[in-house]
């Protein structure tokens, strides 16, 4: 920057010291005369006659100036001058070829600089944390690849490495939960997160008022502490410093504030979180985690640690490793499960946002290639037109370099205007993207146009002008006198070669843009057409959790469900209704390992099977839609003394009992002393997390029968109601439901299923129009730069042209001749772009759904599409061609 | 003796150098002290000799600043830089080699070829 800006002055100080040195020079010539003639004067002549004599004896006093600025010397920077004030005039006086280019290379450049503001946001600025490099996140990867890459730590896991690690400064352990808020208006449920006390101390961020709690909070009996959140504050405490020390009712419990975060710390962010853990869009508060009596739990924790300054990434994944045999040792069973995964905060946040990105980054990339390419072709086009001029000052004495800088500068000053309106364009685009664009990614909300989006605008405009202005101005110069000399009409110019091979580049790149665009497309409408193993049409869903004080014990909970369920079940417009742990794409149900007495594990390395385990209410199959394959469904004569019964997925069925009837088979949770369950139906596979995520086995249990009580959590049930009318109209009749059965019963989450489908396909949406504009614009581009080649090419041939009409060819053998000869142009670019789309569609793989990267029926229809535009476009100078009189076209010489 | 005689291609650079050489001097006072030396004998186009001192300056043989002059105005006075020094001296001793030679040649009898 400091260097654009010092050359900047030079040029400034070089234009202002110009006018200062005329006025110098003019008063120094007249001193001299004024002098001369004082002389005369003096000896006796008339001051008239003197001066008159001055003048003449002087000589031509503009041509002495003139030839002293000649004497002088100009300067680089006012030659450069000179070049912008003439390339500013020439280019107005073509307004139209102005205009194309600019545009052109302003789409480029905007929508680069669009998709780089993102890129920048996401991947290249500093997490808002200090000495955010520092921050990492351990993981365990286990063997069973169906539940993601990153496995979540068991509290005994945990605390063993808190008494063994020496690498971090400080380490915290965290997972969400949910508070129902009372006291303070309508109840209302809040994204809560349990953490460890060494959580804050990781991430370094200090409150801004209070304090945040300290190990002692962490011993039973003094965690009811809890810190809030900026916005929490605000919104429910009116940003009143006075809340600290009060006392705040959360799931039935006084909990006593100590502290307020700043502004902007809502970490974690669910999007930024492995999605198996079920974080919350943000963090509203965050409590202590007291150290459980027995702290065997379920494996549901995420660890943040602080690296010491002393110790290396490396070091510490290194001690992991030691720390994952060591328990490795201690529990042979679960030899293959301490595999340790270390992520810095950075990586951990962008996920798996970061190949989205790079993929959006190169396919910017491509159309900013095709409009410079584009722009160069105009220029050539334009440089070939203007020969007669270069010829003229050439004779004139301009030397190559002084005409092929002439050429760069209006490049420049075209790539400058254009970056300028391309910001604009950026700007817009960021504005629409933080509108419409995909929730779930990360760091969204951060991305601005800051310098470093300016810089890398400006850098691409210069460097844009520049590359892409000098092989047209070599050419222009290379033919100046020569070609000038010559008759016109030589048919293979090497800047005709130029344009051809401009031309093909652009269609192979446009191919290469549509292909995966096409993919995205058909991958998109595969996510909806996929079995997503529900209804979505009519069905209002919401969440209800249940306030913990109140409700001790599953036995109550069960009543209380049971009773919103007979309520709701009444209630005006509502057809059917049901209730489980996780409705379809309301988020990742918990998963265990199962035992199937069919399938005894006979090794410790043959991993036991596991499977996803939810509570369900009889109805709610049929409320959401659920095919029920086989068998029946749950119902009101499920209870804990009747026989235990479980309904299991197709998956699980086709996994564990392949070619077998599942159908009375027996199955039960990893634990022995609870008693295994009959299959009693089989239903359909439902996606949780997203519409492309593979189906595993699932079996899901009578709420009214949970013998192992402590696990899963049946605090919250998310509730699913098909409807008769509009589903979202029956929001208040849910609401009085609820109140009857007990008014501190707070609705969370209320939406209906198409909502969350459509929420579910944010992303890919998103990444499919993008790519799908990149497309059109390339296609566009591609057209117009062939338009722009057949039409130069027939202006030049017209006399060829109606030698060969007045010769008797008819005008179709014409119109042959033009379209072949963009036929065999657009053949090669296909031919490039093919090859080339195949290499790339195969690192695009990942983003693919339901469609191989090698789909050929989409490369076939993106060829015809792009043979259709594109000789569309050499159709319209092709029809002018046959339009050409001969004898006029034979006249024109 | 009356005739003035014309300068010769590339010589009033030389000439401007020596008269500067003598101290500094604004444009008019240069013109005069070359008469003043010549005495009056060479002719010099008045409007010439500023493009001569601008390519001087730009070669940085002579520099300038602003003073005042005689007659209580402000004048641009020159002065010989160091390499100005270093230039008249090698156009000197050029100059002279030259005109012993060309001296020699129009001198020549005919029986000394």
């Amino acid at each position: 920057m400091s260097r654009v800006w010092s050359c900047l002055r030079l040029w400034l100080a070089a234009t202002f010291r110009r006018s200062r040195l005329e006025r110098d020079m003019d008063a120094e010539l007249r001193f001299h005369m004024d002098t001369y003639a004082e002389e005369l004067v003096r000896s006796g002549v008339s001051r008239s006659e003197a001066l008159r004599r001055a003048r003449i004896e002087f000589g031509g006093f503009e041509g002495a100036k003139e030839e002293c600025r000649q004497a002088r010397g100009v300067t680089f920077f006012e030659t450069l001058a000179q070049d912008f004030r003439f390339g500013a005039r020439t280019l107005r006086k073509n307004p139209g070829f102005a205009i194309i280019a600019v545009l052109t290379l302003a789409l480029g450049i905007g929508s680069t600089a669009a998709v780089f503001s993102v890129v920048n946001a996401v991947l290249l600025k500093p997490l808002p944390y200090p000495h955010a490099d520092r921050i990492v996140m351990p993981w365990w990867a286990w063997p069973v690849t169906d539940l993601g890459d990153d496995f979540p730590w068991g509290q005994r896991d945990f605390l063993a490495f808190l008494r063994q690690e020496a690498a971090f400064q400080s380490v915290g352990a965290f997972k969400p939960d949910s508070f129902n808020l009372t006291g303070f208006g309508d109840p209302i449920r809040l994204d809560g997160i349990k953490a460890s006390a060494g959580f804050f101390p990781a991430l370094g961020v200090p409150p801004l008022i209070g304090r945040t709690y300290t190990q002692e909070e962490e011993e039973p009996g003094h965690e009811l502490e809890v810190v809030l959140s900026h916005s929490l504050w605000l919104e429910r405490f009116g940003g009143d410093p006075a809340v600290l020390g009060r006392s705040i009712n959360l799931n039935g419990l006084p909990y006593n504030v100590i502290g307020v975060m700043p502004p902007g710390f809502v970490f974690p962010r669910g999007e930024e979180m492995p999605i198996v853990l079920g974080f919350p869009r943000q963090a509203q508060l965050w409590i202590p985690n007291p150290t459980p009596i027995n702290p065997a739990g379920p494996q549901d924790l995420a660890v943040v640690g602080r690296l010491k300054d002393s110790v290396t990434f490396e070091q510490a994944f290194a001690e992991l490793t030691v720390f994952g045999k060591d328990r490795e040792r201690e529990y042979p069973q679960a030899a293959g499960y301490y595999t340790p995964r270390l992520a810095t905060l950075g990586r951990q946040v962008v996920g798996d946002s970061r190949r989205a990105l790079l993929l959006l980054l190169g396919a910017v990339g491509i159309v900013l290639l095709i409009a410079c390419s584009n722009v160069a072709n105009l220029l050539l086009a334009r440089s070939l037109l203007r020969g007669k001029e270069f010829t003229l000052r050439s004779a004139l004495g301009a030397g190559r370099g002084r005409l092929l800088r002439q050429l760069l500068v209006e490049n420049l000053i075209l790539s400058m205007v254009g970056g300028l309106i391309g910001t604009l364009i950026a700007w817009a685009g960021v504005y629409f993207a933080k509108i419409f664009g995909p929730s779930n990614l990360p760091r969204l909300h951060e991305v601005t146009l800051d310098l470093r989006v300016f810089t890398f605008a400006l850098g691409v405009a210069c460097l844009t002008g520049i590359l892409f202005g000098l092989p047209p101005a070599f050419a222009a110069t290379r033919e100046g006198l020569v070609e000038a000399l010559k008759e016109r009409g030589q048919s293979a110019t090497p800047s005709s070669r130029l344009r051809s091979i401009l031309l093909v580049s652009q269609v192979a790149l446009a191919l290469v843009l549509v292909v995966a665009a096409g993919l995205l497309v058909r991958t998109f409408y595969s996510l909806l057409r996929s079995e997503a193993g529900f209804n979505p049409s009519r069905v209002f869903t919401f969440q209800l959790t249940l306030p913990a004080g109140k409700y001790p014990d599953t036995d109550a909970m069960a009543r209380v469900y049971h009773s919103v369920l007979q309520r709701l079940q009444t209630a005006p417009g509502v057809q059917q209704v049901g209730f489980s742990s996780a409705v379809p794409l309301g988020g990742p149900p918990d998963n265990t390992g199962i035992r199937i007495p069919d399938r005894p594990v006979t090794s410790v390395k043959n991993t036991p099977p596991t499977a996803n385990y939810l509570f369900a209410a009889p109805g709610y199959f049929a409320a959401v839609g659920t095919p029920l394959l086989r068998g029946r469904e749950f119902t009101e004569s499920d209870t804990l003394e009747a026989q235990h019964v479980t309904i299991i997925t197709s998956t699980m069925a086709q996994r564990y009992w392949p070619g077998k009837d599942a159908l009375g088979k027996q199955v039960g949770v990893g634990l022995t002393r609870f008693p295994l369950r009959t299959i009693v139906g089989i239903v359909a596979d439902t996606k949780h997390t997203s519409l492309s995520e593979k189906s595993i086995p699932e079996m899901y249990v009578p709420y009214t029968q949970n013998e192992i009580h402590v696990w899963p959590n049946m605090q919250t049930m998310q509730v699913a109601l098909r409807t008769a009318m509009d589903s979202s109209s029956v929001l208040g009749a849910v609401r009085d439901a609820l109140r009857s059965v007990d008014p501190d019963l707070p609705i969370a989450r209320p939406a209906t299923l198409a909502t969350l489908v459509d929420e579910s396909v944010v992303q890919p949406r998103f990444s499919m129009l993008l790519l799908a504009g990149f497309g059109v614009i390339a296609l566009l581009l591609a057209s117009i730069g062939m338009y722009g080649v057949i039409s130069y090419s027939v202006a030049r041939r017209t006399r060829e042209i109606g030698i060969r009409m007045a010769l008797g060819a008819a005008p179709r053998e014409v119109l042959r001749m033009v379209l072949g000869q963009g036929a065999r142009l657009v053949s090669v670019g296909l031919a490039i772009g093919l090859v080339a789309s195949f290499l790339v569609a195969r690192l695009m793989t990942s983003f693919l759904y339901g469609v191989r990267a090698t789909d050929p029926t989409t490369y076939a229809a993106v060829c015809a599409l792009l043979t259709f535009v594109v000789l569309l476009a050499c159709y319209l100078p092709a029809r002018r061609a046959t339009r050409v009189d001969p004898t006029v076209a034979l006249r024109e010489e | 003796m009356d005739q003035q005689l014309g300068l010769l291609q590339g010589t009033l650079d030389m000439l401007i150098l020596k008269a500067i050489s003598l101290g500094p001097l604004h444009g008019y006072g240069v013109l005069l002290r070359i008469q003043q030396i010549s005495k009056d004998r060479l002719e010099i186009q008045q409007g010439s000799l500023y493009p001569a001192l601008y390519r001087l300056e730009h070669q940085g043989w002579i520099a300038s600043e602003w003073g005042e002059s005689e007659n209580k105005r402000k004048a641009k006075y020159y002065r010989l830089t160091a390499a100005g020094k270093r230039r008249l001296q090698t156009e000197t001793q050029k100059w002279n080699r030259m005109s012993d030679v060309i001296a020699g040649i129009l001198g020549a009898a005919p029986e000394e070829v």
